[in-house]
């Protein structure tokens, strides 16, 4: 899933000093599950900017809404209508910035401001800590590694690892927290019986099907532009 | 009637244990949970909705209802007889100033021929529903066994006089002295009304068909235990036997043992296994110097000129036969003898029925012949209820009759048919899973102690001293108040984040595509709606949007420029109270001048951050919240989780430019009547400006 952080409370009300009736939208999805974006966020947040607003005299009207993915048409439709409707100064998305950017190309002449820092793709470690897990490279390598993926989850996204800076299995960056990908690697292909793999070295990786390659897109032919 | 917190039929007409277990269904969760709460009279309030007997139950029930308890699966049930009687003795004034008033009258007389729990149950209820009633009693008080075979020590006859006294409110009318078949007869009370309901007991003896039965010194124990009821004093030796082993025979037992004897015994056919008496009355029995002989039936009762010396048993093999029924063996070889002066027989009791002699209601040898589904009698119009029909029961369970007989002659009147009563099938919510049992905190149950055995066989005194109001309040909140707890709301944006499984001290929330919280496992701490990133979890028992919504209206219907500043709302843990002293609602004048607003909860750990910070929102300037005393939560972890939560909101605070300081998480010392106001008193003094404020807020604003 996409994991985000909530961005420093004074930063989204510094985004909404000039806007009288704000619209906070939460996302019921990767970001509900990471405890950064989902229905009682939205509640929090709302609470936080009426006080602090209402604490320096300023009355705004501060409205809340969650749908189930800010990344469908169909699931913001009711809020670009609340927007229309309710006559709202400004959005701020809860949601990752796909979300953002979602809204931002339906939402007129409404401004939206993004509630939280998107991150990275990963995995929930334990109650309370995620950690990136895949880069979204478009060109998965991962069979060649145990089903581990050095570009993600060593610190220089080293093919052919380790480097240096690996000690004791730990990555020099942040020894607490890192392990070093390519000490995993070995492990678990030594655990599949296939060390012997890693005497292949491995490409320079076509980053063509990375961001580089232009903004990307996902077709289905059977689904898409159907009349 | 208050709006109750919670219906007392879950889904699928699925009941509590404890009220399942309950003949006529108390609605016990709640009136727990609202006793537990300090409203007393709203606990009344249930127990009267079905039970007009609460001050005799709160004394004698056999608790039905703790033998199912489904605490005990933890350490021991709920004690909650005493809870009962707790708040019936909590409750007198309220309980005068509302009994119901004789209902206006219409079409319709009915008899009834016993004053018993069932009789006057039945009075009652066709006396609310409009027809007049007329009790007939041939003692001269009203009660039946209540007032004349219970022994003092066990119900003071002031509890039955309070359950008595709401009955005759409501417009029953007695006869009292008036035996039916002697002083009128039946034939006559068929004329006069249109409907007779015989309610008449158990009233006699079973004898014994052995030599000797009848020297001197034989007692039939009905008439026993009526003499004793009434303070005389029956004649007996140094030395008295009981013949069996129910709870009368016990009763009879210990009545003897107060009235002098230097020894008294007990025999019956049954091993201590099978012995039909709950067994507190036979320790009780036997802490009072009771001798029980076990599997020994009667053989003759031995005599002198008359008197009783003694009596022959012979061994008992078995009691029972394969079917369950009763069916005793003997190994007539084994026999024993006991030197004894008195002997009282306890082996069963019967109807009565002299009354229906001249009558064409049918009796056959001595059994009135009846259909109890539609507790009809051979007669049109003639109706049973009690013990007469069920043969040898509870107290409640003869007012469970007393109200199906009501409902069957309401119907006789209405149409002139004959009512059918539909079986209610009871399903329950079954036992606590010991996997969940095993995860819950262990809290021992409050406990009275019964007066000294040596003392108490001195007299006919109560020898079980009620709950003091902190035990009381105490023991309510080791209720589970099963199966009302967290539930999923129907448009809940659950994203299956496995927070709820996460925090869940009991292993009972899961994930199945949304958060499931089974209602029969929940133990209702509330963690899993408070930690929800969703804010998609609700509390059935305990809705913390309920609470806030009291808050907003309490800020904002007074006069806030008036209120003490700083105005502190303080979330306390309520399971810390020991009186009804911060119980009870506040008046407006209370918190304008203390500057203290309570919102009392069952366990604080289940605010969310949200419930944290709304109280700034909404007005207050600090928000308190009192946990319990260190390591005296029921759940476990949650301690923690709120100890992190408060943390949470207090940057959060910073962040928003309102100070950490200004909510502070305290834990209750000693008791909260002498711990809190100190808490207040010391939050309230400290500077709620804070010191940095803003800075934090331009840091942000300037990246």
């Amino acid at each position: 899933m996409i994991v985000a952080d909530p961005k420093p409370f004074g930063q989204v009300k510094g985004y909404l000093e000039n806007f009288d009736k704000i619209l906070v939208v939460g996302c019921g999805t990767c970001v509900t599950v990471c405890l950064s974006g989902g229905e009682a966020e939205v509640q929090i947040l709302a609470s936080g900017l009426r006080i602090a607003f209402g604490r320096e005299g300023r009355s705004k009207t501060i409205l809340e809404d969650t749908v189930q993915r800010q990344c469908d048409e169909e699931f913001i439709l009711p809020i670009l209508d609340r927007v229309a409707n309710e006559k709202i100064d400004a959005v701020v998305s809860l949601a990752c910035g796909v979300g953002v950017n979602f809204f931002a190309d339906r939402l007129g002449t409404t401004p939206i401001f993004p509630g939280v820092n998107t991150t990275f793709y990963g995995a929930g470690m334990e109650p309370g800590l995620w950690a990136e897990m895949c880069a979204g490279c478009g060109d998965c390598m991962t069979a060649h590694t145990g089903g581990i993926c050095p570009v993600a989850r060593c610190s220089k996204h080293l093919l052919n690892g380790p480097c240096g800076g690996s000690e004791k299995g730990k990555c020099e960056v942040d020894p607490a927290n890192i392990d070093c990908v390519w000490q995993l690697i070995y492990d678990r292909l030594q655990k599949l019986g296939r060390l012997e793999e890693l005497q292949n070295v491995l490409p320079a990786k076509d980053w063509r099907t990375a961001s580089d390659g232009g903004v990307r897109r996902s077709v289905r032919e059977h689904l898409y532009r159907l009349k | 009637m208050k709006e109750k917190e919670f219906t007392q039929i879950l889904a699928g007409d699925m009941l509590a244990t404890c009220s399942a277990a309950c003949p006529v269904h108390t609605d016990t969760r709640e009136y727990v949970q609202r006793l537990s709460r300090g409203d007393y009279e709203g606990a009344l309030d249930i127990l009267l909705e079905v039970n007009p007997f609460p001050s005799v139950c709160g004394r004698i029930c056999h608790h039905p209802c703790e033998a199912e308890c489904r605490r005990k699966e933890i350490d021991s049930a709920v004690s909650l007889r005493m809870l009962k009687r707790f708040v019936v003795e909590n409750t007198k004034e309220y309980r005068l100033a509302r009994q119901k008033k004789p209902a206006e009258k219409k079409e319709g007389t009915v008899a009834i021929i016993g004053s018993g729990p069932s009789g006057l149950t039945a009075a009652l209820d066709l006396a609310l529903s409009g027809y007049r009633v007329r009790v007939y009693e041939k003692d001269t008080k009203l009660g039946g066994m209540l007032a004349h075979a219970i022994p003092r020590y066990r119900l003071p006859i002031e509890a039955l006089a309070q359950d008595i006294g709401d009955i005759l409110a409501a417009g029953v009318e007695v006869r009292t002295g008036c035996e039916v078949g002697k002083d009128i007869s039946f034939d006559e009370l068929r004329k006069e009304n249109n409907a007779i309901l015989i309610a008449a007991g158990l009233s006699e003896s079973h004898s014994l068909p052995i030599p000797g039965v009848d020297s001197k010194g034989v007692l039939l124990g009905i008439p026993f235990l009526w003499d004793v009821a009434n303070g005389l004093r029956p004649e007996l030796g140094d030395s008295v036997l009981v013949v069996g082993g129910g709870n009368v025979a016990i009763d009879m037992a210990r009545a003897a043992k107060r009235l002098g004897p230097s020894k008294v015994y007990m025999a019956c056919l049954e091993n201590r296994q099978e012995m039909p008496a709950w067994k507190w009355e036979i320790d009780e029995a036997e802490e009072e110097g009771i001798e029980i002989f076990n599997s020994w039936g009667p053989k003759a009762i031995l005599e002198n000129k008359g008197a009783v010396t003694g009596i022959e048993f012979k061994r008992c093999t078995s009691v029972f036969d394969d079917q369950h029924r009763f069916s005793p063996k003997y190994d007539e070889s084994e026999t024993k003898s006991v030197e004894v002066d008195s002997v009282i027989l306890a082996i069963g009791q019967r109807a009565n029925l002299d009354f229906l002699a001249q009558s064409p209601v049918a009796v056959d040898r001595g059994r009135l012949q009846c259909d109890r589904s539609s507790m009809s009698t051979s007669e049109r119009g003639v109706f049973v209820c009690g013990e007469v029909m069920t043969g040898p029961g509870s107290a409640i369970a003869a007012v469970g009759t007393g109200h199906d007989a009501a409902k069957v002659i309401s119907h006789f009147l209405e149409t002139g048919e004959t009512l059918k009563l539909a079986q209610r099938a009871v399903t329950t919510i079954g036992e606590l899973p010991s996997a969940t049992a095993a995860l819950a905190k262990k809290f021992e149950r409050v406990e009275v102690s019964l007066m000294d055995a040596d003392e108490r066989i001195k007299t006919f005194s109560p020898i079980e001293p009620g709950y003091s109001e902190s035990e009381a309040l105490a023991e309510s909140r080791r209720c589970l108040a099963c199966a009302t707890g967290a539930y999923l709301k129907p448009l809940a944006h659950c994203a299956g984040c496995l927070t709820c499984v996460r925090v869940c001290p009991f292993g009972v929330a899961q994930v199945d595509k949304t958060a499931v919280m089974p209602a029969q496992l929940c133990q209702t701490c509330g963690l899993c709606a408070a930690e929800c990133p969703a804010a998609g979890i609700a509390l059935s028992r305990f809705a913390t949007n309920g609470m806030k919504d009291t808050l907003r209206a309490i800020l904002s219907k007074s006069d806030t420029a008036k209120i003490a500043r700083p105005l502190v709302v303080s979330y306390c843990c309520l399971n810390e109270t020991t009186s009804r002293k911060f119980l009870g609602a506040q008046t407006d004048e209370e918190i304008v001048k203390t500057g203290i607003l309570r919102v009392m909860i069952p366990c604080v750990a289940r605010l969310s951050t949200l419930d944290l910070v709304s109280p700034i929102e909404l007005g207050a300037d600090k928000v308190a919240v009192i946990a319990c005393a260190e390591n005296g939560c029921f759940y476990t972890g949650a301690e923690e989780l709120l100890g992190r939560r408060v943390k949470r909101v207090q940057k959060f605070l910073d962040e928003i430019g309102v100070g950490q300081q200004n909510v502070q998480l305290f834990k209750t010392d000693s008791s909260a009547e002498e711990s809190w106001p100190l808490i207040w008193e010391q939050f309230r003094s400290t500077p709620a400006q804070a010191d940095a404020q803003g800075e934090l807020l331009k840091e942000g604003a300037s990246r």
